[in-house]
């Protein structure tokens, strides 16, 4: 093939130049696994059916959209979703574990699968009742204030603030007791020993109207989500819940640098398939997963949900130790609180 | 005029992109015809349609559905009036008078009234939408928190109290029973699951869709199958014998009271178009000489239930485009519309994209005119639907249920609910109970809840603290007064003597 | 005792009951929540509440007024007409309750029955979807066995049986047979009728949905009707 001699040289040329230029495009996490995959005995010979237990329009929606579309580009094969949210992802779950094992039903599911099972065993642990094909994004949380708030600017004087206020300042924070969210509001007032009032909301769009309104005082989100506000200049933040603060958010304090010392915990989104889905079946659908991760089109969104903060790409293997993790410290955590774990 | 150019604008914007007049025309028709064929709604057709909006460009994602949003309340008083199966709740009370001008034969009267009326009611609201968003929506941002919300939820209640059941007592056990369905899946502050009787799908609750689905469109089914098992069915008297002119403006004071009634419930968040029918129906009812002929088929029931639904659509894109609170529930997946395209409803919008603000107003504003000229036409297609023998139309009304429950959220359970819904609701019409009271207790419950609970946090459990809420003080002692003057209504007077008072 | 009839007791006692099943229920779910004193319970014990003031207020109106109509209330749903029906087709008595609320239970006997077979005979989950198949054959025998004396009660409980086999069969193996079992309740007795019409309402909804709108329909979990699903959906996108 003529053009093939001709795209080697150009493309180890525009690497070349890329790479002396320093110019920030770093090698995809899969870059190594091959271009293509023969499909093993046929599989998928129709369309694949990905069930994600949310609706279309929250976090989980787009990420499954775009890894949709990026499994699609890159293998042919139609994916549909199937949208089933309720219960906090349960519901989702029950349906998923419901299907056949035969491959062609795949999972998107976020850390909520694993403080769930941290709380109930009874739930499906997503590192062993479920294969993780891949974890695609990982990111941490920060809180927000009102880019035009004048009784405080930044966190130490919120802190100070919040202390004056005698438990009456509020942040808006999600509805789910356990959660992620709230677990690490719980963190930051015990280390603080700052008392505030968290007001529950559980859709994104009322607890960000809430802040923007002048209802609250304060938001806890992940920055991807907000990001629209960011960019506007309306929100602007003033913790960011990791140890180290990243490039993009240097100017805010991380962890280390406000003095507070707790494990941060993530939020992060993958696919799934079933235990007892054929072996070979299995390594082309982590194949097709990893690989459609670095498809320009996926980076891109990752990208626009600032999910290039933190390295967000785990494999099975990664993606299981992390789950495990994960599930270790909440059922610390739970028992710490007085959760009743089953 | 700012506001005008801006609308010229908009309207060329509209009609010179060849893809936008195809997806205008789509969602004029689609609309109405999902609107109006019974079992399904224009929300199975928002369902079915978010997740293709992707594809979409912002402007026509928000355009399609705001065209679906104006042509389908108008549709759903089709279905409401020829199969007593209102298309949405905001179409439940055109239902009461209409359903029976059919069984007179007076089908014909009834839609086109709704034709014209819905035209009216909304090209009229368009246009105050227009004028009135920016304005209303610098007031409400800072004015509407949630204590000021479920006050009005509250005051929502008290007043569907009265509509509907044969008793008030009736119709507040409907509306607490609705409250309670509304309690099933994880509670709205910590996520505890509650009433899920160890069946996993119940967590995810029940959606309102499946219910009014089940409750209008199935029961009725059940109804007419019992007629025709026991022989009393009777086949509907058809007719196109439209309202003369003379007929509408005889009910000019009707028609313009709803519109003021529709529009300002609109513009609430959550219960908007909903509250505007059945106040709009209820004032017609309180202002009338002969008020012992509603609910027998009298058209200005009709009238005044379909300019206020209609007039509550340009309303309600007030609080969605300027806070981002969604009215009702295809409102709420516009909201989706939005959040696929990365956009977030709000006075954001207004600043990053006039452009497409205005797109959807002069789309709104176009599409209620289109009706006018579409909906006669198609109507007289519509109606003979009431031809097709009733054990063939009941497998495909069924079927087509079947398809809307499931298509919202893609869950079996749904489907479930909607049948069930469908047998206790043909149970609780031989009762004298109130099916469209359960819907709107189903519905407010949710979120009456929720903004419950964010008040008492943010008035840290303190009930004084409404006092400092001068707007929600004065719906919360509205929602009093309505219901001590319809208890003083029930136990002190006799039937058919006043109405009880109660505060608009 | 004024104007009460038994049927009053009976009303008002079928709301405290319900009443009191679910303030007993509401004990499941009594956790304590950090942010929110008033807890999970409050908001469903308060409307508890006043389902037992109303109900006990409707006795008493009763008992004052009978069955009269309270004034300010408006399109009472017995307008339509569905009350005299029930009357004159003699659907009001106990034998007539009794036979459809038993052929109500039998779709949500297949949705547990399954499981508790399984758990008695000690199978293991593999033998799920034979347990499923049997049951579902059962009770479909049970269900026509009841309907044949009861076509109202077989139309009433028919749907909810669909929609109960719906995750299991999915919606492309069951469908035709609910619109030919719809049509055969509700009197239709020509064969080549039911035939074409059903074909026609199929070929709609699956080219409507399917074809056009990709509407990801249950396709079933057990085979052989997983497999039917599928090669449907595969024909038609």
């Amino acid at each position: 093939m003529n053009y093939k001699e001709y795209l080697m040289p150009v493309a180890t040329m525009v690497v070349a130049m890329v790479v002396s230029a320093n110019v920030a495009i770093a090698a995809c996490a899969t870059d190594g696994l091959p271009d293509s995959m023969e499909k093993p005995s046929g599989f998928p010979e129709r369309a694949l059916t990905m069930i994600v237990p949310y609706g279309p329009a929250g976090g989980s929606g787009q990420v499954a959209q775009a890894m949709a579309q990026a499994v699609t580009d890159l293998t042919g094969v139609a994916i549909n979703r199937d949208h089933k949210p309720g219960g906090s992802g349960t519901v989702g779950m029950t349906a998923f574990m419901a299907t056949p094992t035969d491959g062609y039903t795949v999972l998107e599911h976020i850390d909520d699968a694993s403080s769930a099972h941290a709380l109930d065993s009874g739930r499906p642990n997503p590192a062993e009742g479920l294969i993780p094909l891949v974890v695609s994004q990982i990111t941490f949380s920060q809180i927000y204030i009102r880019e035009n708030e004048d009784r405080f600017t930044d966190w130490n004087s919120f802190v100070e603030w919040v202390k004056a206020q005698d438990g009456k300042a509020t942040i808006a924070n999600v509805s789910k007791e356990g959660s992620m969210e709230r677990v690490t509001m719980k963190f930051i007032t015990d280390a603080t020993g700052m008392k505030m009032q968290q007001i529950s909301f559980d859709k994104g769009a009322p607890r960000y109207g809430a802040l923007a309104g002048g209802q609250v005082d304060a938001l806890f989100e992940q920055p991807g989500d907000v990001r629209k506000f960011l960019d506007a200049g309306k929100f602007k933040p003033i913790l960011t819940v990791l140890k180290e603060a990243p490039a993009a958010f240097a100017d805010v304090p991380s962890l280390k640098e406000a003095g507070l010392d707790f494990e941060p915990l993530f939020r992060f989104r993958g696919f799934y398939t079933h235990v007892g889905v054929p072996e070979d079946r299995v390594k082309w659908l982590q194949w097709a997963f990893q690989k459609a991760f670095c498809q320009k089109s996926y980076q891109d969104f990752n990208e626009s949900k600032y999910m290039n903060l933190i390295e967000s790409f785990r494999d099975t293997e990664g993606a299981k130790e992390l789950i495990t993790s994960t599930i270790k410290q909440y059922r610390d955590v739970y028992k710490e609180m007085g959760l009743e774990v089953k | 005029m700012q506001s005008f150019s801006n609308f010229l604008d908009g309207t060329i914007a509209l009609f010179s992109d060849p893809l936008g007049i195809l997806i205008f025309l789509g969602g004029v028709i689609g609309g109405m015809l999902f609107g109006a064929i019974p079992g399904v709604s224009m929300l199975t057709l928002a369902a079915i349609l978010l997740p293709f909006t992707a594809h979409l460009s912002a402007e026509h994602g928000i355009m399609l559905f705001s065209v679906i949003y104006c042509t389908g309340v108008y549709g759903g008083a089709i279905t409401a009036i020829l199969f007593n199966i209102p298309g949405a709740p905001e179409n439940a009370p055109t239902a009461f008078d209409g359903y029976p001008m059919t069984q007179k034969g007076l089908a014909g009267k009834a839609v086109g009234a709704a034709v014209m009326c819905s035209a009216l009611g909304g090209t009229i609201s368009a246009v105050i939408m227009m004028a009135a968003t920016a304005p209303i929506a610098d007031w409400a941002i800072s004015a509407f928190g949630p204590p000021e919300i479920f006050a009005l939820v509250f005051f929502g209640l008290t007043v569907a109290a009265s509509v509907g059941a044969k008793t008030l007592w009736k119709g507040w056990l409907s509306i607490l029973a609705g409250l309670m369905i509304a309690v099933v899946g994880l509670d709205p502050v910590g996520g505890i699951e509650r009433y899920d009787f160890n069946m996993p799908y119940l967590l995810a609750g029940i959606h309102f869709i499946p219910t009014i689905l089940g409750f209008f469109a199935v029961s009725e089914i059940f109804v007419q199958a019992e007629k025709k098992v026991t022989g009393v069915y009777k086949a509907p008297k058809l007719s196109v014998d439209f309202p003369s002119l003379a007929e509408l403006i005889a009910h000019k004071f009707a028609v313009i009271r709803s519109i003021v009634i529709g529009f300002f419930c609109g513009i609430l968040p959550g219960i908007g178009a909903t509250l505007a029918a059945f106040m709009g129906y209820n004032e017609a009812v309180r202002w009338s000489k002969q008020r012992d002929e509603f609910g027998k088929g009298k058209l200005e029931g009709v009238i005044s239930s379909e300019t206020a639904n209609n007039a509550a659509t340009g309303a309600a894109m007030i609080p969605l485009l300027a806070l981002g609170l969604p009215g009702g529930a295809l409102t709420a997946m516009m909201v989706g519309v939005f959040q696929m395209h990365d956009m977030e409803p709000g006075p954001l919008v207004f600043l990053n994209s006039p452009e497409l603000v205005w797109v959807v107003f002069a789309a709104m504003f176009f599409a209620n005119l289109s009706i006018l000229l579409i909906g006669f036409l198609e109507t007289k297609t519509i109606i003979n639907l009431l031809r097709i023998p009733f054990q063939f139309l009941a497998p495909l009304i069924l079927l087509l249920a079947t398809v809307g429950a499931y298509a919202v959220r893609g869950l079996v359970i749904d489907v479930v609910v909607m049948f069930v819904a469908g047998v206790v609701g043909f149970f609780l019409r031989r009762s004298g109970y109130s099916v469209a009271g359960i819907v709107l207790g189903l519905i407010l419950g949710k979120i009456g809840e929720q903004t419950f609970a964010q008040a008492m946090q943010m008035l840290h459990f303190e009930w004084s603290g409404f006092i400092g809420r001068p707007i929600a003080l004065s719906l919360l002692i509205a929602g009093i007064l309505t219901i001590l003057g319809s208890i003083y209504g029930a136990f002190f007077k006799r039937s058919h003597t006043e109405m009880p008072e109660h505060q608009g | 005792m004024g104007k009460l009839r038994i049927g009053h007791f009976v009303e008002a006692g079928l709301w405290l009951a319900l009443a009191a099943i679910l303030y007993i229920y509401s004990f499941e779910f009594e956790q304590s929540i950090e942010i929110y004193k008033y807890g999970a319970t409050a908001w469903p014990r308060t409307i508890i509440l006043l389902i037992v003031i109303a109900a006990v207020g409707q006795l008493l109106y009763h008992w004052e007024r009978g069955d009269e109509a309270t004034s300010g209330t408006i399109g009472a749903a017995t307008d339509d007409g569905s009350h005299n029906a029930a009357i004159e087709s003699g659907h009001s008595s106990f034998r007539w309750y009794l036979s459809t609320f038993t052929l109500l239970i039998i779709p949500f006997a297949y949705m547990r029955l399954p499981e508790w077979a399984m758990q008695a005979f000690g199978f293991d989950e593999g033998g799920l979807p034979t347990a499923k198949l049997i049951c579902a054959v059962v009770l479909i025998v049970l269900y026509i066995f009841m309907t044949r004396r009861n076509h109202v009660g077989g139309m009433l409980a028919l749907p909810v049986f669909f929609a109960a086999l719906l995750e299991d069969m999915g919606f492309y193996a069951t469908a035709p047979f609910f619109v030919i079992g719809v049509m055969l309740l509700m009197g239709e007795r020509r064969p080549q009728w039911m035939i074409l019409i059903g074909a026609l309402i199929m070929g709609i909804m699956l080219f409507l949905f399917v074809s056009l709108l990709y509407v990801g329909l249950p396709t079933g979990n057990i085979h052989p009707f997983y497999d039917f699903g599928n090669w449907v959906v595969k024909l038609l996108q």
